[in-house]
């Protein structure tokens, strides 16, 4: 742990400083900078995070005092003003089906899907039983697949209707680094992407998975642009 | 409050969940505007504070999977950062990183030993009966209070620079105790 370019003089500051930071000591100039070194030192990003974990037992001190009522109103009349109700309608109320792909990412980097024009088709034992699930108005569809000689079904989701003209976007967040794109999710409904032979070493567990929704072909900044519509940690399952 | 509903609700919000978000403000909203009420001390400021912090935490739902803490923690720290920096840019303190009080060195902490983690260390309330209560009490106050090193010195009646050398060396006593 000893690095030869720090003293131990300046190691034991560092601590100071993180646990100043994060007991509320610091002026907001130095707030400000505390936070700025923690996006560019992992390490000290880190001393910043145990300290905040270590001392989070101090929040037992704070009772319960309800604010008013008024108070929630204004909190969604500030994040859903009335004009924006239709934008993502449709995107959000298919969240009821996301609710329940816990095993998105996995599907996402596991999944073999074949989507079929016809939704169904009869069943052969190395044919996989396919279905496209979409709701009214719905940017977006999931394909589930049904491999009966395995058991397994998948479920990819696509962006439907050459009207949208809409793709989902696979991104990697690790730790506080910005998100990565993995790649646009093909089309035709094939939940495979191949990751970059660079990008392989870095999807371990614990990094984040996230697919949103973005104009055709992908992000055109590199950065998402478009709601997030799920997310999870990945890890051994 | 289970810890776990409380991160299905986060994750639920970060798709834009509105149902989800509307039932983490009715389970966390006591506690969170507590700590604004205790930081802020003025019910108006903590009301538009709460707002704020309740605006922040929808918009950076998709976050907290990444950041990997206790949800529950994930909101207090949001709800403390924000309450800190409106009590700091409200009544501005002196800058303490360059000033004195880095007469930290007979704290007895070894730093090769701190820098070794051992998992998850003690519990913080065992490390804090290891301090003097009054400088265990001056650690508890900043962070619940949001206190600043002068409104410390006033209420424990000792010179600004030694508070901030009895918080600081508290504080390396607390790293080596929960390391140990």
């Amino acid at each position: 742990m000893t690095t030869p370019d720090q003293s131990e003089g300046d190691r034991a500051r560092d601590q100071v400083i993180a646990g100043e930071y994060v007991l509320g000591v610091l002026s907001l100039e130095e707030r400000r900078n505390v936070e700025a070194r923690m996006m560019r030192d992992t390490a000290f990003a880190a001393m910043v995070g145990r300290w905040a974990e270590n001392l989070s037992s101090f929040n037992e001190d704070y009772d319960l005092v309800s604010p008013r009522a008024a108070v929630y109103p204004r909190i969604e009349a500030r994040l859903f003003p009335a004009s924006q109700k239709s934008g993502f309608a449709g995107v959000w109320s298919s969240v009821t089906l996301w609710r329940s792909l816990t095993a998105l990412s996995v599907i996402l980097l596991a999944g073999t899907v074949v989507l079929q024009t016809q939704p169904f088709r009869p069943q052969s034992p190395d044919q996989p039983l396919v279905a496209q699930m979409s709701g009214e108005g719905n940017a977006i569809s999931l394909v589930a697949s049904y491999q009966a000689d395995s058991g397994r079904l998948s479920v990819t989701p696509v962006a439907a209707g050459p009207s949208d003209q809409k793709s989902l976007e696979l991104w990697m967040i690790s730790g506080n680094d910005p998100a990565v794109s993995l790649g646009v999710l093909p089309q035709n409904g094939d939940g495979e992407i191949e990751i970059p032979e660079a990008m392989r070493s870095r999807i371990a567990a614990g990094v984040t998975l996230a697919v949103s929704l973005e104009p055709y072909g992908g992000s055109p900044t590199g950065k998402a642009t478009g709601p997030v519509i799920a997310a999870g940690q990945t890890r051994i399952p | 409050m289970a810890g776990e509903d409380l991160a299905g609700m986060i994750s639920r919000v970060s798709l834009g969940d509105r149902a989800a978000f509307s039932a983490l403000y009715s389970a966390t909203s006591p506690k969170l505007f507590s700590v604004c009420l205790r930081i802020l001390k003025d019910r108006t400021d903590a009301e538009d504070a709460l707002q704020e912090i309740f605006v922040k935490i929808w918009h950076r739902a998709d976050r907290f999977a990444a950041s990997g803490i206790n949800p529950l923690g994930w909101l207090m720290a949001i709800a403390r950062n924000h309450s800190i920096d409106l009590l700091r840019a409200r009544k501005p303190v002196a800058s303490n990183i360059d000033e004195d009080g880095w007469d930290i060195a007979d704290s007895g902490a070894d730093p090769e030993q701190a820098a070794v983690l051992k998992g998850e260390g003690k519990r913080i309330d065992t490390c804090m009966e290891e301090l003097e209560s009054d400088r265990a009490g001056a650690v508890r106050s900043a962070y619940v209070e949001g206190l600043s090193y002068q409104e410390l010195a006033d209420r424990h009646a000792v010179p600004l620079n030694t508070m901030r050398t009895w918080l600081r060396r508290s504080l390396l006593k607390l790293r080596e105790c929960l390391d140990r």
